[in-house]
């Protein structure tokens, strides 16, 4: 079969000494970023992107990918131990595993999230190894009015299932795609939104709006709205191993997360807390004891966990095979392919296979560094727990501030980290997500291209978008998923009388 | 009926308002026709435009009929912003800007570290200027040195290897 000799290709490129080395850095990073609150993948990897100039695409984008899947790993740990969820996706790891450690089950809770992650993590790797030639297929056959309305899709799902109001998450998409417009027309020469500031020519860097939202909008908000609040970081005693019991109770819903998780990862439905929440609600149906959950039942942390790992592992199904980012992380992942001049999607997998499948099979080493780094290492990281907020996030700002100074070496965009910082922290304290402005800044261009490129085909006629069966059945599906919340408002009342 | 008017969402959904104004204003000189697909440069900014300005719209509808969907106002209200701590990391990033070109990396992020400490209360002065500097030392040797980044030594220039 040919997906076994690309695979050996990959591993090939995997497993040198220097490839090797990047993954062990970005997990690593992944891991401690993950434990740590307040800086995320999303911020990371944009921190990262200068290295780009350095290093070669493979070495660079084995390590983004580990800190990406890393953080995940990481961010359970604090979830467990805090009981602050680091991101939407381990709100249900906070909520159970918190419980159990409360109840001086920390080492258990952390166990069955690490060795569930790693289990979930293995299989949707190979999900995405066998599922990726497919989608490839499929892809080849696509031309630009599809891909446009593919993105359209992912631009609804991405903003109206994150978060709880559509109508914030449109509002920061439409934000994200007027950043997005600023500088030269990629295809005219026009320069658009530039004010005659030579800065602005060239786009606003994603690194400056990722970072600004992030870590410059968190810190500000922290600091002015929440900086009495207390945490009570539980302590990790006894032993970290699972009992036999432990291992009884975990196995299936490790399984049954990945099974719900990665399928989420892979269409553009927009990030892995609904496929959390799913798995949660099984596990409770499906217990012996549901009376526990709550209190802190192993089957609450196992599941979830799995869950989003799954489902994290599950987005780089279209991120490599369609170049459709689903979450901010993966759109910063796709702008990192496009700073080597790579566009991801299925003619990366053509021309560029040994990079691709490389990718893919330093999944499966990253994840079984994962398990060595969370499991016996585990304490390690709750020492990062320790460091105290003010210097905490003072480490962040600087770290912020130098990333987005040594970009271009220009104080001009040290401001607009300032300007972008406020209007994260805006959004932060009325309740619109950031992650739809990160896709949009970086999707919308690309979707624009598309676009111009369908009605250059058909001379102009829009009509091409609802022709194309493809491309008219995933437009009336975006349609859909914009209209039925409000839908289902409308129609509730009406059910209830007949 | 609403005890109070939330003075905050209708000032974010006036925002939304004018900046989708404001991004209609820009694109009127942009042409929107041209080339085979008819579609030039104007398109796609005057849509954007268009649809924030409906945002805005919709935005102001929920701001002024008992307020954003999902947001608890009372709450957020309970928590008093502290204009103190703001000050400070607003001053730490502006100083940092205006500084680091001048002073150099070294001291502006050593500065930016004690001001955002303090902004969370920290008064330990003397042990975050430390922290501080050491901190933004290691970040120096590792993308200055390292990964080649460009980073002002400002005046410790000749100091520095």
């Amino acid at each position: 079969m040919e997906i076994w000799a690309h695979l050996v290709d990959g591993f090939a490129v995997a497993l040198t000494a220097q490839n090797l080395l990047w993954a062990l850095v970005g997990v690593t990073l992944g891991t401690a970023v993950g434990v740590l609150p307040g800086v995320g993948p999303a911020v990371t990897v944009a921190l990262l992107l200068p290295i780009t100039t350095k290093v070669d695409a493979s070495g660079a984008l084995i390590m983004f990918a580990g800190v990406y899947y890393g953080a995940m790993y990481g961010g359970s740990t604090t979830s467990i131990l805090l009981n602050t969820p680091g991101e939407s996706a381990t709100i249900i790891t906070a909520m159970e595993g918190n419980q159990m450690a409360r109840r001086g089950r920390a080492g258990p809770a952390l166990a069955t999230s690490a060795i569930g992650s790693f289990v979930a993590g293995t299989l949707a790797t190979i999900g995405l190894t066998f599922l990726s030639p497919l989608v490839v297929e499929l892809g080849l056959k696509f031309g630009p009015p599809e891909y446009f309305a593919l993105m359209i899709v992912a631009f609804t799902t991405v903003s109206s299932v994150l978060g709880d109001s559509t109508l914030r998450g449109m509002t920061s998409l439409f934000i994200g795609l007027a950043v997005g417009l600023v500088g030269i027309d990629n295809q005219t020469g026009q320069a658009r939104f530039s004010y005659g500031i030579p800065q602005l020519l060239d786009g606003i860097e994603v690194v400056t709006i990722a970072v600004g939202l992030f870590a410059v909008g968190e810190t500000i908000y922290l600091a002015s709205k929440m900086n009495h609040i207390e945490e009570k970081l539980e302590k990790l005693t006894g032993s970290i191993w699972m009992k036999a019991d432990d291992w009884k109770r975990s196995w299936k819903p490790w399984l049954r997360g990945t099974i719900i998780g990665f399928p989420f990862g892979t269409i553009p439905a927009g990030g892995a807390e609904i496929p959390t929440f799913l798995s949660y609600a099984i596990e409770k149906k499906l217990a012996k004891n549901p009376e526990e959950f709550g209190k802190g039942a192993i089957e609450g942390v196992a599941g979830p966990e799995a869950a989003n790992n799954a489902s994290s592992t599950g987005t780089m199904v279209p991120l490599l095979t369609l170049g459709l980012p689903t979450s901010a992380t993966a759109a910063i992942l796709l702008s990192a392919f496009q700073q080597y001049g790579l566009q991801p999607g299925p003619l990366l997998f053509e021309a560029n296979a040994a990079l691709v499948w490389g990718l893919i099979a330093s999944f499966y080493v990253g994840n079984v560094m994962l398990l060595v780094l969370n499991l016996p290492l585990v304490g390690l990281w709750v020492k990062l727990l320790e460091i105290p907020k003010p210097q905490l996030y003072a480490g962040i700002l600087v770290f912020a501030t130098m990333g987005v100074y040594g970009m271009r070496q220009s104080p001009f965009d040290v401001f607009l980290l300032y300007a972008v910082g406020l209007v994260g922290f805006l959004m932060r304290r009325f309740g619109f997500p950031a992650a739809p402005v990160i896709v949009g800044m970086i999707l919308g261009p690309l979707a624009e291209e598309q676009m111009r490129r369908a009605l250059a085909i058909s001379q102009g006629d829009p009509m091409i978008f609802v022709t194309h069966p493809i491309s008219g059945g995933l437009l009336l599906l975006a349609a859909v998923v914009i209209l039925a919340p409000w839908l289902w408002r409308r129609l509730g009342p009406g059910t209830k009388l007949g | 009926m609403t005890p109070h008017r939330p003075k905050g969402q209708i000032a974010v959904a006036a925002g939304t308002l004018v900046l989708g104004v404001l991004i209609l204003l820009g694109s009127v000189d942009l042409p929107a026709g041209g080339g085979y697909a008819q579609v030039g440069p104007g398109v796609v900014p005057r849509v954007v435009g268009g649809t924030i300005v409906l945002l805005g719209a919709l935005l102001m509808r929920e701001a002024l009929t008992g307020g954003f969907r999902g947001v608890d106002e009372e709450a957020e209200i309970h928590l008093p912003m502290n204009w103190g701590a703001f000050a400070w990391i607003t001053a730490g990033i502006i100083v940092y800007g205006l500084l680091v070109e001048r002073a150099g990396f070294l001291l502006a992020s050593t500065l930016l570290f004690v001001t955002v400490a303090r902004g969370f209360a920290s008064r330990r002065w003397f042990l975050n200027a430390l922290v501080g500097f050491a901190v933004s030392a290691f970040i120096f040797a590792v993308f200055n040195y390292g990964l080649g980044l460009q980073l002002p030594p400002g005046v410790l220039r000749g100091i520095l290897p």
